[in-house]
């Protein structure tokens, strides 16, 4: 919310006196108008009276809550006596529940910020003027201003009374055909929605959306309503919907998602009904049902297209990449994923590029092209290392580490099952360095067919040509060479 | 013969009026220690007190009987010291009740010994005294005397601020008081100050919705119904209205559970009651009774709120005992319930009156 500016407040006497007090304000009374009780005062003893004034003496003995209190009491204004008391013995209670749990409690208690007790003073004397009267529009108004002063994360068990408040207070009123109805039922939704309890949020959402279709109405920074109620409901369906997810409870959650998608069609904005495609899709996704998932996806796709949105986009071919992997058509996951990879870097989206190259190389991985998948890798760890982010870093570094071993993994079995002297020689010098181990350039180009045993003898032969791959050792390291230089 | 000779009198001792401290003519023949200087004041104090505590104080204006041991020496003072408080609480109670019947006359010589005993047994300059100053600015302010009232006030605020524990509920009575005095005193302002802070001051003690905070908004709408400015006053009224309801519907309810419930073995009905001391209870009845007044005499008439109050005087003296009361106020509700079809409200109070009826027709226990 806005800072709000400081109110022209038409502060009773006390509070001038305490403030003065306090020293947190300017302007003062002229004496004679405190020293009551003396009548008859001239000019010159209003100059040179000794003396304090019983309220003088009132501000300077009572805290400045008993002073607001006071002020309260004396102009009529009880029931905003009760509502401040209420909340001051709220606040009481809440410390003492905290101080069971923990030692510190470092909120200040708000008897001791006088802006806070101010404010609560003006607005809720306010509303009270106009709750008599029978305003009740005002009083929203009041009630509503006093909640969004309190926007301070500490404060919010204030925030949420009056927002409570302002619902009760909406009910009563229908002149303007429930727009502050829905306003207060939007408010209550975000209550509960930060507190968790997504069920009841979710039931004020959608009277919220009840209330506003097909009205025109806009709110203060001039959003339509209804879209506002549209976004609100799509928000709150996904968490619910996710918590199901998590509860492994697909078949409600695929419900609540498809009320999601309807409610994005009436609301005429394609970004939200895309989205709900896409939610709607991953839901489909967890519960194993590939194809309707595709389904979503594909239409995903085809609104990001129209809108022109490469991001969205982006998101659309890699979801439909994870479910053509899952459904095990991997060509066609590889042809989406390389598609992302392109959109990604054109938007310097860094942390998409990481992802769908980390995808690519498992995809290559699974399949046993351990060099291009290795060079998926290298890529995401290039990126990572220029985002300069640390888990991510580890993490590609993990997968690209697999990928090289996995690289070495036939050479490595080579090695190992040889019976020659060479092998031997080539185990300990990667041992010592730890550096690229040779490879037959022959060996690499088809790895499927060398784990197949009848070409076993084949792979035995062509280990007897190492000649030929000293040459074409990629790797830095030349000792290994050179030992096979003087080997040979 | 009860007259005494003031001459006659040991030398040295002087032997007071109970009432004025003039030089004592007569003596109460029933207890022989308390002296008076008129048969007018000895009748005004058996009138208002000493009626009721005439053989207590005999115990305590003689001497000690002679013990034999330090025990038993301690044990009688310890119980002279328990019969002085029992006197000091009993005397203020009656007092109260006097005042808020509207005797204030009778209410003085009660208040007076009050005082005089809790200055024998806390001192001078006690917290514990406040209470009996304010009691007797009180009555000095029904009688009109406000000079007076005004000194005992003025006492009342001084042991005040000397004092470094005085409990909240204190602060409440004295800040009644001074405002009772400016509203005598005509004086709008400065009472609007004093209830402002007695209502702050209780609420702290006892809570905005108790018995004890409704005082303090009565008086409040008194003031601003002498002002003119009747919504304001409306308001508050309703306010004390709904506590007292609040009060006595629970009581009430929790009565009729009990008695639903099974009776235990000897048949034994619970006796109907306020939780209230009788001050307390005359304390409601005048201000309940006053709303009423005020509601009836009012431009615009609203039945739902003088419903309210009836229903709440009816189940008031229901509880007190006085069944004839009980039932008057409950026909005055059902009749307006019915000028108004108000449907709900008629069935509760027919209930009600059953009720009232079922207690008289049973044969008291």
């Amino acid at each position: 919310m806005t800072t709000f500016p400081p109110l022209p407040m038409a502060r009773t006497r006390l509070t001038i006196l305490a403030r003065q007090k306090l020293s947190c304000s300017k302007g003062t009374i002229p004496r004679s108008q405190l020293i009551k009780e003396k009548d008859d005062i001239d000019h010159y003893l209003e100059k040179n009276f000794k003396g304090l004034s019983k309220e003088e003496v009132a501000a300077f003995r009572n805290s400045y809550k008993k002073s607001i209190c006071v002020d309260m009491l004396r102009d009529g204004y009880h029931k905003s006596f009760t509502e401040l008391f209420g909340l001051m013995e709220k606040w009481e209670s809440l410390k003492k529940a905290a101080n069971l749990k923990s030692i510190f409690w470092l909120q200040k208690p708000l008897e001791e910020r006088p802006d806070t007790l101010d404010h609560f003073y003006y607005y809720l004397t306010r509303a009270e003027t106009a709750e008599r009267e029978g305003y009740l529009e005002d009083v929203y108004n009041n009630l509503y201003a006093l909640a969004c002063y309190f926007s301070d994360p500490a404060d919010k068990w204030v925030r949420n009374h009056f927002y409570e408040r302002c619902f009760q207070m909406a009910q009563l009123i229908k002149v303007d055909g429930g727009k502050k109805e829905a306003e207060s039922e939007a408010h209550m939704g975000l209550l509960y929605e930060e507190e968790g309890e997504l069920q009841k949020a979710a039931e004020h959402y959608e009277a919220f959306h009840h209330l506003t279709q097909g009205r025109r109405w806009t709110d203060q920074d001039g959003r339509a309503l209804n879209l506002l109620a549209c976004e609100r409901l799509l928000r709150i369906y996904r968490q619910l919907a996710d918590k199901m997810v998590e509860n492994e409870d697909y078949k409600q959650a695929i419900k609540i998602l498809r009320k999601a998608s309807e409610v994005a069609k009436e609301g005429n904005d394609r970004t939200m009904e895309g989205e709900a495609s896409y939610y709607l899709g991953m839901a489909h996704l967890s519960a194993g049902d590939y194809d309707t998932a595709l389904a979503d996806l594909n239409t995903y796709s085809q609104i990001s297209t129209e809108q022109d949105d490469d991001l969205s986009l982006g998101r659309a071919y890699e979801a439909i990449a994870k479910v053509l992997q899952c459904k095990g058509e991997t060509t066609e996951a590889i042809k989406y994923l390389e598609k992302v990879v392109k959109i990604a870097r054109n938007n310097f989206q860094s942390l998409d590029v990481v992802r769908a190259s980390t995808m690519l190389g498992d995809i290559y991985n699974e399949k046993g092209k351990y060099s291009k998948a290795s060079k998926f890798f290298q890529q995401a760890f290039d990126t990572t290392v220029d985002l300069r982010n640390m888990s991510l870093m580890d993490e590609t570094k993990v997968h690209y580490g697999i990928a090289k071993a996995h690289q070495m993994m036939l050479a490595m079995n080579n090695c190992i099952g040889s019976d020659n002297v060479r092998g031997l020689d080539c185990l300990l010098s990667w041992k010592e360095s730890r550096s690229h181990l040779e490879l037959d350039p022959e060996q690499e180009l088809d790895p499927e067919k060398e784990l197949d045993p009848k070409q076993g003898e084949s792979r035995r032969s062509t280990t007897s040509m190492p000649q030929s791959s000293t040459e074409h050792t990629e790797e830095v390291a030349s000792f290994p060479d050179n030992q096979n230089k003087t080997e040979t | 013969m009860d007259v005494i000779y003031p001459l006659a009198v040991p030398k040295g001792r002087r032997l007071c009026c109970e009432v004025c401290e003039a030089p004592a003519e007569r003596v109460c023949s029933a207890c022989t220690v308390t002296y008076y200087c008129s048969l007018l004041h000895q009748r005004a104090d058996w009138v208002s007190i000493h009626e009721k505590i005439c053989q207590l104080l005999i115990p305590l204006r003689t001497t000690m009987p002679f013990f034999n041991s330090e025990e038993e020496r301690q044990h009688g003072l310890h119980q002279l010291q328990q019969r002085q408080k029992h006197l000091i609480e009993f005397c203020y109670t009656v007092a109260q009740k006097y005042l808020f019947e509207g005797k204030h006359e009778d209410a003085v010589p009660a208040a007076l010994h009050s005082l005089r005993f809790r200055r024998n047994v806390h001192g001078l300059s006690s917290v514990e005294l406040v209470p009996a100053y304010l009691l007797l600015a009180e009555a000095s302010l029904g009688m009109g005397r406000i000079v007076q009232a005004e000194e005992y006030l003025s006492q009342a605020q001084w042991t005040v601020l000397k004092s470094t524990d005085c409990s909240n509920a204190t602060y409440s009575l004295l800040h009644r008081n001074l405002g009772l005095l400016y509203i005598a005193k005509k004086n709008n302002e400065e009472a609007r100050y004093h209830l402002a802070n007695d209502i702050y001051f209780s609420s702290c003690a006892f809570g905005t919705e108790d018995t004890r905070t409704s005082g303090g908004y009565f008086h409040l709408a008194n003031i601003f119904y002498g002002l003119r400015k009747l919504d304001l006053a409306d308001t508050l009224y309703t306010k004390v209205a709904d506590i007292w309801y609040n009060y006595v519907n629970d009581h009430y309810q929790t009565l009729l559970q009990i008695r639903a419930q099974k009776p235990d073995l000897l048949g034994k009905r619970l006796v109907n009651d306020t939780g209230l001391d009788e001050a307390q209870d005359a304390e409601a009845i005048r201000i309940l009774t006053s709303v009423l007044n005020i509601r009836e005499s009012a431009f615009t008439k609203s039945p739902k709120k003088i419903i309210l109050v009836l229903k709440t005087l009816a189940m008031l003296c229901y509880l007190m005992m006085k069944s004839s009361k009980a039932k008057e106020y409950a026909i005055r509700a059902l009749t307006l319930a019915q000028e108004n079809n108000n449907v709900v409200e008629q069935k509760i109070i027919q209930e009600f009156l059953n009720v009232i009826s079922a207690e008289e027709d049973r044969p008291a226990n």
